[in-house]
């Protein structure tokens, strides 16, 4: 009995002092494995798509090569990385597609995220067929005309209606609504990943096969299977407010960064260099091309663009 | 309190273990079965169709006596392992007392409880217990290290006892690499490591091979012999209890139905029960020419070869055979009785009344009376042997043994082993 | 059912068994006419009737929101999870530092001597080839982060699993408690826990950690429990008679009698925490499980392989020592206390002046020029198998149109028809099959499940999932019972298998999803055919264990009368073996069930998918309620295989 006693006061005791040393505010924590052996570290968040990586590679290449830091990547989706750039969990989101609930949230209401200007990339998001496609029915183009070809888009995972693919669950989508309120004969097929969308892709342009595809701009692979963009009804400030009444085609988003905003402040040269990181469209397609088509790991490819285009990373360091 | 009889050990006089009353009753609300004297008057089957409940032990009563080896014997199901674990407790009695050394174990606390199982009785195990993790000398060390004795005490003390029980050498195997007699030589040091007052074995070579089991049997004859311990005895074999017990109490359904020496037992069944037990026992191996013999005619009284009164009836025929001629029963120098081809034979064939011919008058009183067994305290309900009484429990024999009491000394006085011993003179 | 003779008594039993199935039915059935025409009346159409929903979706994003608006203010947060957190990540990063400080010349020779300790020489060079190879491969940092991930939270899960075990080891009220919780924990997917540490600690190593945790702490937990209930009573009591006190009992006696248990138990939570290393990267684990996730984002089969051998690795060595302890434990040798001393002066020694050795030189870091590059290869090779194997192969055709033949003739007419069939009457089969196979209780606990996926208002992905399960799990059979048939009748099967089987088994799930992929494309079909392959080694290895264990004196009877290889199969070895194949069966759907939802990942769909789409678009609340249904689908599913036996056999 005296013994439970003494271990309960020491419970009481133990507890009373850890609060008594303040409270632990999980959302100020770095990641464990940052800033190890003395060396000061970065942490990039990379996104599932090739384009997202040759960011993150080539800034980490730069980050590493010219200004001597240690860079550590973290593959997270848009929205949980926004939570975790939030926690500083993560430093950096090199490229976001427009999300308005979480810049609110992060940016203008808590403040611990910081706006770190444009990317230089705008993005664009739509349905594609494949150019060769497009050529045998010039009129797929256009929404409308779209039942009139679905059985032509008919697969095993789609049943008895045309198959949308669509891609990573973590993309920015409104497809199943837009299906639904086209009144389109369609069944809206994930892939589940991007690598898994494209592979299916390149099976289907092997042997010029049709399909219709989730897809986006700036996207390396436009460059092996050229891809036509299926018109939908057009897009007006506001159309897509409610997801579930959404009728209207995908915005123009120009890609943003952002950082943590303690280390934004606090950063030093990273986070400067961070800020001005930004390229163009072509750039960007180049590396990712070297990533996914030729199969080269990132940093090699992050090295071979380095080395060619010094003019522009330069710019990124004065 | 019990009477007891005299044994061939010196009993001194007071009892290690009093037991008296003693129930263990399991099933739910145990506690109202020994105190109802109608519920407790019922048979196994009928208790548990009234209360659910099972009576292993019913009402036992007896005293082991300082440096006797006091043997429990049933089958399996009479309640004699569990008996031997209210001993300590290890089962909790359900009513009844239990002393040791006088003292009332039912009301000690948890401390001098474990005080009690630390050092005044161990216990050694039919599945041995041993820890398998345990080198065969801290499996010995085990009850000192309990204790909170040094590691280096208690190691050296182990050895000396693995060295008392013959498993020197192989101090530094585990249990798993021994054969059942060693483990059951372990088993047995761990005891006696801690010095214990009294040993309590439950049935501890029922798990070993025959040819294994009369080592270890002997091994335990050899240590009682070399330390007097008091021992109490578990088993369902009795052959084993007739080699090894002072006494035997019988158990049968939680009731002891007889309590004596071997000779006794054999001699004198108190029942039918015991005495279909008993049938197959050679009797001329346990008997004693003491009960064989009749009273000496002056004829006897010259000659023959002399044997004493507690040779077995089976080494006075080989004395008789040899010689051609009866033999005379001597104590001391003094002619006590005669046996002949006649009355050893009734005994083997089983025909002659053994306590018959050789209780009266030649018998000096106070002398070494063939005591009958007396088992409990007459009148009480349900007691057991207070029916009819063994064949020889006339009322005199029964004062006569009161009386002789505990000072009943035999002659033999110096602590031979029972069997042994003993050779025709 | 005290009958004279044996057949008397196996017709009896029989006839039981027949009759009392039979009433089962009949009350079934009573019930089914008596309910469904309400129903179908009530509520018509075959999907779960709306009414019967209860939306979640607004609660729970409600909390979501609330946890992170608050997660930086309130006390909870400041004062509890927050420490949690922190504690955890100082953990992480003293033991990365640690090793980071190491060295690879360190860790591997660390590595490697704990191995000769405790293992041999054989497994000390199998110890250090894997940490080279993980060298080699380029994975050296990643590994060290998720060998520092997987040492906070074994240690965690150990000390969790421990106090869990032991409170359930000794107090009988607490086992009752607390088994249901950990049997049902043992059955369900470690997907479905990722979710709700990500509610309360964001993404990020802690959530990793705690999620890894939680999913590890059962089996110890389990384990120590019944080691320490199976304690033997004989010692158990030999001690008490020597008057040891309660704390002396359980430290010197019934502990050591579990230390195999025990041992078993650190085995299988090492082997569960590895398995989820993977699976955690999806929270923000980091490390190998990281370069996985993100390699199978891009269908990067070599580098998904660069990572995921690191991992098959660790996970074969550390199952290889841990095994070698228990069975050490067990055999008790022991060296004398001296030399061992003396040995663990040396091998610190040794230690030391590696760990010096690689600061002086300055080859801490594994040097980049030792790097092999595999994934070139292996895509190549990748390619070249997708060219000539994906399609259009003469006569049996490719694996893509495999994988197609196999949707739209398995998986789609399982689907269609399970999603046809009216809400009742699936209810009415759950409980026809649990209750016919176990008890009422277990009938009734799987007919609870699959309402309350009804309720939440999943029925139809989850029907989805149970179709992919089902088909998986068929195809798992058949072969697999094919499999260990053979390797029952051939040594040589047995010895050409068992090594494969070995390996296959200490895989973590993940890593079955990259040549699946690589194969079949995505979609359905290769979800299922990872969840075959993931399922097939236990299932092998049960049946086959099964099938050897039948008694042989009834199979020499049987061929003593001339039986045939087949009649002694049929007749003889199966019906003996029929535990294990229940097992078997138990086993193969709780496995498929595991990975079918983690092939949400490479287009599996359904719950998996919604689980996915739920940390991918911060969707907590439809993350939630479908890992609420694969907690459910994974409960039924469990209960409608879970025989008799298991809840017969009470306190064993």
């Amino acid at each position: 009995m005296r013994f439970r006693t003494t271990a309960l006061v020491a419970a009481v005791a133990a507890l009373g002092l850890t609060a008594g040393c303040g409270a632990a505010d999980m959302t100020k924590q770095a990641s464990p494995f940052a800033n190890a052996r003395g060396s000061k570290t970065v942490t990039l968040s990379v996104q599932s798509w090739v384009g997202a990586q040759s960011n993150v590679a080539v800034a980490q290449y730069v980050l590493e090569h010219e200004l001597g830091y240690r860079v550590d990547t973290v593959q997270v989706d848009e929205v949980p990385a926004w939570d975790a750039l939030s926690q500083g969990r993560v430093d950096a989101l090199l490229e976001d597609w427009g999300h308005p609930d979480q810049e609110k949230r992060y940016v203008a209401d808590k403040k611990t995220i910081t706006d770190a200007g444009e990317l230089g990339v705008t993005g664009h998001i739509g349905w594609f067929v494949p150019t060769y496609l497009a050529k045998r029915h010039p009129d797929i183009t256009d929404w409308r005309n779209l039942d009139k070809y679905a059985s032509l888009f008919r697969t095993a995972e789609s049943g008895g209606k045309g198959q949308l693919m669509d891609g990573s669950p973590s993309y920015v989508t409104n497809d199943k609504a837009l299906v639904a309120n086209l009144k389109l004969d369609y069944q809206v097929v994930f892939a589940g990943s991007e690598a898994a969308q494209i592979t299916q892709m390149k099976q289907f342009a092997k042997d010029e096969k049709p399909f219709l595809t989730y897809w986006y701009t700036p996207q390396w692979l436009s460059k092996k299977v050229p891809m036509t963009e299926v018109r939908l009804p057009p897009y007006k400030e506001g159309c897509d407010a409610d997801p579930a009444k959404v009728a209207c085609a995908y915005p123009h988003t120009p890609l943003k960064k952002f950082l943590n905003a303690d280390f934004a402040k606090s950063g030093g040269k990273a986070a400067a260099f961070l800020k001005k990181f930004r390229w163009t469209t072509e750039d960007q397609n180049e590396v990712s091309l070297m990533i996914a088509d030729q199969r080269m790991s990132p940093q090699d490819a992050a090295r071979t663009w380095v080395r060619g285009h010094p003019e522009v990373w330069k710019r990124w360091l004065s | 309190m019990t009477l007891t009889v005299p044994t061939r050990k010196p009993p001194t006089d007071a009892p290690v273990f009093s037991v008296d009353g003693l129930w263990k009753v399991f099933g739910p609300k145990a506690d109202r079965v020994p105190a109802d004297p109608e519920l407790s008057a019922l048979d196994a089957a009928g208790l548990r169709a009234r209360t659910g409940c099972t009576a292993a032990v019913r009402d036992v009563s007896f005293d082991v006596l300082k440096g006797e080896v006091f043997v429990v014997m049933g089958l399996s199901g009479s309640g004699k392992s569990t008996l031997v674990r209210c001993l300590t407790r290890l089962i909790e009695p359900t009513a009844g007392t239990i002393a040791i050394d006088g003292e009332d174990v039912r009301a000690m606390d948890k401390g001098r409880l474990r005080e009690l199982r630390r050092h005044r009785a161990a216990m050694v195990f039919q599945h041995f217990g041993l820890l398998p993790h345990r080198t065969v000398l801290d499996n010995v060390a085990y009850g000192l290290e309990i204790q909170g004795v040094g590691r280096s005490e208690r190691r050296e003390r182990a050895a000396e006892v693995v060295a008392k029980v013959g498993l020197e050498g192989m101090e530094k195997r585990r249990p798993g690499q021994l054969s059942g007699g060693q483990r059951q030589r372990v088993g047995l040091a761990r005891a006696l490591a801690v010095d214990p007052e009294v040993l309590l074995f439950d049935e501890p070579f029922s798990a070993l091979d025959p040819l294994i089991r009369r080592d270890m049997q002997e091994e335990v004859v050899r240590l009682h012999r070399e330390e007097g311990r008091t021992m109490v005895f578990i088993t369902h074999d009795l052959s084993e209890a007739l080699k090894l017990g002072d006494r035997i109490a019988l158990m049968r359904d939680g009731r002891v139905v007889q309590l004596g020496t071997p000779e006794e037992i054999v001699g004198s069944p108190a029942d039918d029960y015991v005495r279909a037990f008993v049938r197959d026992v050679p009797r001329e191996q346990v008997l004693t020419v003491r009960t064989a013999m009749r009273p000496a005619s002056a004829a006897d009284a010259a000659g023959g070869p002399a044997v004493r009164p507690e040779a077995t009836v089976a080494e006075a025929i080989e004395a008789v055979a040899r010689a051609g001629t009866a033999a005379r029963v001597v104590d001391a120098g003094r002619c006590l009785g005669v046996v002949d081809s006649d009355t050893l034979l009734g005994v083997v064939a089983g025909t002659a009344d053994p306590a018959g011919p050789a209780r009266p008058d030649t018998v000096p009183a106070g002398a070494g009376a063939p005591a009958p067994a007396v088992t409990a305290p007459p009148g009480k309900p349900g007691a057991p042997g207070a029916g009819p009484a063994p064949a020889a429990a006339t009322p005199e024999a029964a004062s006569g043994a009161r009386t002789a009491g505990a000072g009943g000394r035999r002659a033999p006085a110096s602590p031979t082993p029972p069997r042994t011993g003993t050779e025709a003179i | 059912m005290a009958t004279l003779s044996v057949p008397a008594s196996r017709l009896g039993a029989d006839r039981l068994l027949r009759s009392r199935a039979l009433g089962k039915l009949l009350l079934l059935a009573l019930f089914a006419a008596v309910l469904a025409p309400w129903a179908a009346a009530r509520w018509p159409g075959a999907a779960w009737p709306h009414a019967l929903t209860v939306d979640l979706s607004g609660p729970l994003a409600s909390a979501s929101d609330w946890v992170v608006d608050n997660r930086d203010s309130h006390p909870l947060f400041l004062y509890f999870f927050g420490y949690v957190s922190n504690a955890v990540v100082l953990c992480v990063r003293a033991v990365y530092l640690t090793l980071l400080a190491a060295g690879w010349a360190g860790v591997t020779v660390f590595g490697a001597l704990v191995a000769w300790r405790v293992a041999g020489v054989r497994l000390a060079a199998g110890t250090a080839a894997a940490f080279l190879a993980c060298g080699a491969l380029g994975m050296w940092v990643p590994t060290m982060q998720t060998l520092a991930l997987m040492v906070v939270a074994v240690l965690a899960s150990l000390a969790l699993g421990m106090l869990l075990g032991l409170a359930a080891g000794l107090s009988d009220r607490l086992d009752r408690a607390l088994r249901p919780v950990l049997d049902t924990m043992q059955v369900l997917p470690a997907f479905a826990y990722l979710l709700p540490v990500v509610l309360v600690f964001g993404i990020g190593v802690p959530a990793a950690v705690l999620a890894t945790v939680v999913y590890a702490a059962p089996p110890m937990a389990r384990l120590t429990s019944l080691g320490l209930r199976a304690a033997d009573p004989g010692v158990m009591e030999a001690v008490a008679s020597l008057g040891a006190t309660f704390r002396q009992r359980l430290l010197t006696a019934r502990l050591p009698l579990a230390r195999k248990e025990i041992m078993l138990g650190v085995n299988q939570t090492i082997m569960m925490a590895l398995s989820m290393a993977v699976i955690a990267s999806m929270i923000g684990a980091g490390g190998l499980g990281d370069r996985v996730y993100q390699a199978l984002a891009s269908v990067d089969v070599g580098a998904a392989l660069a990572a995921g051998i690191p991992i098959v690795l660790l996970a074969v060595v550390l199952d290889r020592v841990t095994a070698a302890v228990g069975e050490r434990l067990g055999e008790g040798a022991e060296a004398a206390p001296g030399r061992t001393a003396a040995r663990r002066a040396v091998l610190a020694a040794v230690l030391a002046a590696v760990v010096l050795l690689g600061r002086l030189t300055g080859a801490l870091t594994w040097p980049g020029g030792w790097v092999a590059d595999i994934a070139a290869p292996v895509n190549t090779a990748k390619d070249w198998m997708v060219d000539h194997l994906y399609s259009g192969v003469p006569v049996v055709g490719g694996t893509a149109d495999w994988a197609a033949h196999f949707t739209t003739w398995v998986l789609d007419p399982i689907r269609d028809g399970l999603q046809g069939l009216p809400w009742w009457a699936l209810l009415l089969v759950v409980a026809a099959v649990a209750w016919l196979i176990g008890t009422w209780r277990t009938a009734l606990t799987a007919t609870l499940a699959m309402a309350a996926i009804g309720v939440l208002g999943v029925w139809k992905p989850s029907l989805d999932t149970l179709s992919q399960v089902l088909a998986a799990v068929a195809v798992t059979l058949v072969i697999g019972f094919g499999a260990a048939v053979a390797a029952a009748r051939s040594a040589r099967c047995e010895r050409m298998l068992r090594p494969v089987l070995d390996v296959c088994q200490t895989m973590p799930q993940f890593v079955y999803l990259i040549p699946v992929v690589a194969l079949f494309g995505v979609g359905r079909a290769p979800a299922a055919a990872a969840a075959v392959v993931y399922a097939l080694p236990a299932v092998i290895r049960i049946v086959g264990q099964g099938l050897r264990q039948v008694d042989p004196g009834a199979l020499e009877a049987a061929r003593s009368l001339g039986a045939t290889g087949a009649q002694q199969l049929w007749q003889v070895q199966l019906p003996l073996a029929r535990r294990a194949l229940l097992l078997a069966v138990n086993q193969c759907v709780v496995l498929v069930l595991a990975v079918v939802v983690v092939g949400g990942l490479v287009g599996g769909g359904a719950l998996g998918y919604n689980v996915v789409f739920g940390l991918a678009q911060g969707d907590l609340a439809t993350g939630l309620v479908a890992g609420a249904a694969i907690v459910c689908l994974g409960l039924m599913l469990d209960r409608v295989t879970q025989p008799v036996e298991r809840h017969v056999r009470k306190g064993a």
